[in-house]
């Protein structure tokens, strides 16, 4: 990729709850980011960090208390007709975590995978709408018999696979999946992350890979962000973020994931993340800073150019 | 090394509409003392209905102890009348549970569901029980025990709760402690400090833990040996780095190399084809054969005994007969078996 083109600019995105009220939560604070054409941009960190609150933002699940989404320049958020919002609805797909919750028990599967293609009337007749349902199956490694099935006659691996195919059928070009192999199996994870890396390359799909599983995904991103407290700390290429973490959160995070191999687990050194152990005074403007190209760090001046002299 | 607990030959099935499921199909092991045996496998091999066995918490009306034995300090546990059984449960043997959202009463609060054991077991006064639970919320490190004792579980945090569900396990100084995916419901950085926590305690106190998860990067960090399960039988046991550098049984080849470890790049991750075995019938040979890409004819026909890889080490698979062809391992675990080989000169 010579000319990596941005296909999402994410500006200053803020999402509060009861905003006002004693009990305000800033999930996401202030979040800005790029995502590229054709890439998989992974999102970590622990729970109530505010990375599936991201996620939902970007998507409209929420609207957003400031900042913007920017979709191939256009702003996502904002007043809309409804037309305008199908299109984007069309362009982007979400994956959800829970293959359990998220299909509707009383639908059949073609009816669960059908429902965009009815919204956005992409098929013209009625033989055209079930070729293109069993096309997806095969897409994603079921077979046309499945189509006529309910929900509960699948293990988890597989709706997650009808999860997917759902996704896929609008043809989006950008696809959220929120923890998409969280509630699954060791040997059936193997199983989706490949379905969805493969799709990735058949079809050109940008992806924005949320999880908490670590090794997972170093191993699907080709981007990192990592979020603590609703702010993004560290954003950098896969490899260097793990090779390099530069934000003491960071560095505690991938010192807390267990690897599948006891010689060296045994000499592992924990890190604990102590927020004031920066010593940011009190108006030092704290940003989001580019360390080496492509590697930004949340850090005041003075940790940018110690940063900066540890990198080189 | 002391023996504490011996299974021998336990099978296990459940009654249900479509039939008797046959959840346990014979396993044995031996736990020794002061060690920690992991127990992995995919959801329904059976690994927490062997740990339920032990403790006798399976539901009565539907599920049959078909054979076997538990023994534990002499005593077949699955011949306890229930009220010999109340005593050791909770004393002698205790249990964490995977969720702890779910395994504390949300109207007791929590200093009484820790000296519930202690008055029932122990026969401490009530005054000496909440002395010894607010020490085993320091001994857990739980901040302000003297405060938090009188509190609520919703007053607590998933990882502070969990805290709580070991201390009462703890309280008797239970001679077995059995761990159901303690962690697999916390964040990594609080699995990472209960795992810590569950070692340090059983250091001190000198425990025998269970350990059950399916996640392969706390097995390498707690286990001191790990037993395998697939298909209510248990196929591959070893110590740790037996099992995770010198595996033999395909199925423990495909549950390695399904998990990314911080080196794999570009490759394609290895996943095992097809779906587990259907216990209300269960297939005649080995029971991985049909997910099986090394799978030889005999494999369909005739179980698997257990063959002696080492002293320690023992794996189901028809692969280390004298007579079956030398076939390669998928090239994770070839890497994994170099850099054994490597770092130990072999052993």
């Amino acid at each position: 990729m010579a000319e990596k083109q941005k296909l999402l600019e994410i500006k200053n995105l803020k999402q509060y709850f009861n905003v006002g009220k004693p009990n305000e939560v800033r999930a996401v604070d202030n979040v800005s980011f790029d995502i590229y054409k054709g890439e998989v941009m992974g999102l970590v960190g622990e729970s109530g960090c505010g990375k599936s609150t991201t996620g939902r933002t970007i998507i409209r699940l929420y609207n957003a208390t400031g900042g913007e989404v920017l979709y191939d320049g256009v702003n996502v958020h904002g007043k809309k007709s409804k037309r305008q919002l199908k299109d984007f609805n069309r362009k982007m797909q979400m994956i959800f975590q829970d293959p359990y919750a998220s299909l509707n028990p009383r639908l059949k599967i073609a009816d669960v995978i059908a429902e965009g293609i009815d919204i956005h009337g992409l098929a013209k007749s009625k033989q055209e709408r079930m070729e293109r349902v069993y096309e997806l199956l095969e897409t994603v490694g079921l077979n046309k018999e499945h189509a006529n099935r309910y929900p509960h006659e699948f293990s988890g691996g597989q709706r997650q696979r009808i999860g997917i195919a759902r996704a896929l059928a609008v043809q989006p070009e950008f696809i959220i999946a929120d923890e998409p192999i969280s509630a699954l199996d060791v040997s059936i994870q193997a199983q989706v992350v490949n379905l969805m890396k493969q799709l990735q390359k058949e079809k050109q799909l940008t992806y924005l890979f949320i999880a908490h599983d670590l090794s997972m995904v170093k191993y699907i991103s080709d981007r990192i962000g990592v979020m603590y407290f609703g702010k993004m700390v560290e954003l950098a290429p896969a490899d260097e973020l793990y090779k390099n973490p530069l934000h003491p959160y960071t560095q505690s995070l991938l010192s807390a994931i267990p690897s599948p191999d006891p010689i060296s687990e045994r000499t592992r050194k924990r890190r604990n993340y102590d927020p004031a152990s920066h010593h940011y005074e009190d108006n030092e403007p704290i940003e989001f800073r580019e360390v080496t190209p492509g590697h930004f760090v949340l850090c005041s001046e003075k940790e940018y150019k110690l940063y900066q002299a540890q990198s080189r | 090394m002391e023996k504490i607990l011996e299974v021998k030959d336990l099978n296990i099935s459940f009654h249900t509409f479509s039939g008797e499921v046959k959840a346990i199909r014979g396993i044995s092991f031996d736990l020794f003392k002061g060690e920690t045996l992991a127990i992995v496998g995919e959801s329904g091999s059976g690994k927490s209905v062997t740990t339920k066995a032990i403790m006798r918490l399976l539901p009565e009306h539907n599920s049959e102890i078909k054979g076997g034995e538990i023994l534990f300090d002499g005593k077949d546990l699955t011949k306890l009348h229930d009220k010999q059984m109340q005593k050791i449960r909770g004393h002698d043997i205790s249990m964490i549970f995977q969720d702890p959202m779910t395994s504390l009463n949300p109207t007791m609060k929590i200093g009484n569901q820790i000296m519930e054991p202690l008055i029932k077991h122990q026969n401490m006064s009530k005054h000496a029980a909440k002395e010894r639970a607010i020490e085993l919320l320091k001994l857990v490190g739980i901040p302000k025990p003297e405060i938090r004792v009188n509190q609520y579980p919703h007053q607590f945090s998933g990882g502070m709760r969990q805290r709580v569900v070991i201390a009462i396990a703890l309280a008797c100084n239970p001679k077995i402690l059995i761990a159901d995916e303690p962690t697999t419901a916390l964040d990594v950085t609080i699995q990472a400090q209960i795992l810590e926590l569950m070692k340090d305690l059983q250091k001190k106190i000198d425990t025998s833990i269970i350990f059950i998860t399916h996640d392969l990067g706390v097995v390498a960090n707690v286990a001191d040996r790990v037993a395998v399960m697939y298909g209510g039988k248990i196929v591959e046991i070893g110590t740790a780095d037996e099992i995770f550098y010198n595996p033999q049984h395909p199925y423990t080849w495909g549950l390695i190399s399904s998990m990314p470890d911080m080196d794999t790049d570009d490759e394609e991750l290895y996943s095992i084809p097809g779906t587990p075995p259907d216990l209300l019938d269960p297939p005649k040979g080995d029971a991985f054969a049909p997910r099986n890409p090394y799978v030889m004819k005999i494999d369909l026909e005739q179980e698997p005994p257990f063959f002696k890889v080492s002293d320690t080490h023992y794996a189901a698979t028809w692969l280390l007969h004298p007579d079956a062809p030398k076939v390669e391992p998928p090239e994770a675990v070839k890497r994994r078996q170099n850099q054994y080989v490597g770092t130990k000169g072999g052993k």
